[in-house]
């Protein structure tokens, strides 16, 4: 069980997609991804709020959400901890549905380049070998 | 709905030939956290300075706390702070002197936060000394915020607080927003023209236009919703979509619309339209749309 700190996260302004929106994407890509584990403990609302300097609320409204789908339970006197996923969410498929949105706006992008699947699956494969 | 703190109803203004404010209508509930946006001379400014009764009104009803604002009572006053856009009152006082002079008007006045935000944004026994006019136009306005925030005010109205801050002001700015207003349930409304900050602490966003509240909502649901919809003026032209904002009928055969109300229709038409398209929306390109 690790304790996590506010920085686990960052958000970009200037964006069409909602902070706390966001945030739960983060969230739920690094559960997905394991770098969050069943019973670890999540930064407290205040601590992200001041770190990234955003209103509480906003946060607040990311952890409901995150709690409502299950993948965060809160645990008297810890807070926010991550909860125990069923086997299934660790998936293939559902790691991979979490890819959709970003995939989504880079198929608009090709679409209005011109660009066929073939090239522009050929170039993700490459870019998915580079090392980051 | 708890009922409103601030009540602005048919309120116009004019100066000379210019109308400023035009019946705009407007209201604003406790705990609420709003931004004010518009263009440059949209009337910003004027607008708060009618809601704090500062400046007369030539027709309309404003109320704060349920009262008048040109007759509001000692109690209702010591609970509003004001930054003003740009103060030049009271540079010949040193800062000690006018924090001094200040709590000596205000029934409740909290001491180790002004402590705490003097020492924290720079001012050190040096700078307390120093008159108001030798300081420069960023320490000016950390001087007036840390004034309006010395009394713990239950509403905080900001006029530009964060124009004459560098980055680093503007976040010292937010994180005290954040830790010592925000969390006390404070109702804020502060007007900006840096998008970034607003999105950070404004859970609710009104855009002031052609002297009225063009458009208020959550900024969640606006950012959620909002879309631009781009397709053929032929195929666009009879069709009418939910939360329709504007419309441009170009001379390229092209129609772009705006809506905040993006449902299921719209997901279904460009689904079957292939020529249709439909763009999720930043702020600053709400902004742009909303305001021109």
């Amino acid at each position: 069980m690790t304790n996590h700190s506010a920085s686990l996260f960052s958000i970009a302004t200037g964006s069409s997609e909602p902070i706390y929106r966001q945030l739960v994407e983060q969230a739920r890509r690094l559960i997905a991804g394991g770098q969050l584990a069943p019973g670890d403990a999540m930064p407290s609302v205040r601590d992200i709020a001041q770190a990234l300097a955003l209103n509480p609320m906003t946060v607040s409204k990311a952890y409901g959400m995150l709690e409502m789908e299950h993948l965060l339970t809160r645990r008297r006197g810890l807070g926010m901890v991550v909860a125990d996923a069923p086997q299934q969410s660790h998936s293939v498929a559902t790691r991979a549905e979490l890819l959709r949105p970003t995939l989504k706006r880079a198929a608009l992008e090709a679409r209005q380049l011109e660009l066929d699947p073939e090239t522009v699956l050929a170039l993700f494969a490459k870019i998915m070998k580079e090392k980051s | 709905m708890n009922a409103p703190i601030i009540e602005l109803s048919s309120v116009s203004k004019h100066f000379g030939n210019q109308q400023v404010l035009s019946g705009l209508d407007w209201a604003i509930a406790p705990g609420q956290v709003v931004g004010l946006l518009g263009r440059n001379g949209a009337g910003k400014s004027t607008l708060i300075e009618c809601l704090l009764g500062l400046r007369e009104t030539d027709h309309g009803s404003v109320t704060i706390y349920g009262e008048d604002v040109n007759n509001l009572s000692d109690a209702v006053r010591a609970r509003i702070g004001y930054v003003p856009q740009k103060s030049d009152l009271f540079q010949w006082m040193t800062p000690r002197q006018l924090l001094d002079y200040f709590k000596a008007l205000y029934p409740r006045w909290n001491d180790a936060k002004v402590k705490g935000l003097l020492a924290r944004w720079g001012f050190d026994q040096d700078k307390c000394g120093k008159a108001i006019s030798k300081l420069s136009g960023g320490e000016m306005q950390r001087l007036s915020i840390i004034r309006a925030l010395a009394h713990d005010p239950s509403l905080l109205i900001l006029d530009e607080p964060v124009a004459a801050l560098d980055p680093v002001g503007r976040r010292d700015f937010l994180r005290e927003l954040i830790d010592g207003v925000i969390e006390r349930d404070t109702t804020v409304v502060f007007s900006t023209h840096i998008l970034s900050d607003l999105e950070r602490v404004a859970l609710d966003v009104a855009f002031l236009k052609d002297g009225k509240i063009a458009l208020q909502g959550a900024l969640d649901e606006l950012m959620e919703h909002a879309r631009r919809v781009v397709g053929p003026s032929a195929l666009m032209a009879g069709m009418r979509f939910g939360g329709e904002l504007r419309r441009h009928d170009g001379r390229d055969g092209i129609t772009q619309l705006i809506t905040r109300g993006a449902g299921a229709d719209l997901q279904a038409l460009a689904a079957r339209e292939s020529s249709v398209r439909i763009e999720p929306m930043t702020l600053e390109d709400l902004f742009v749309e909303v305001t021109q």
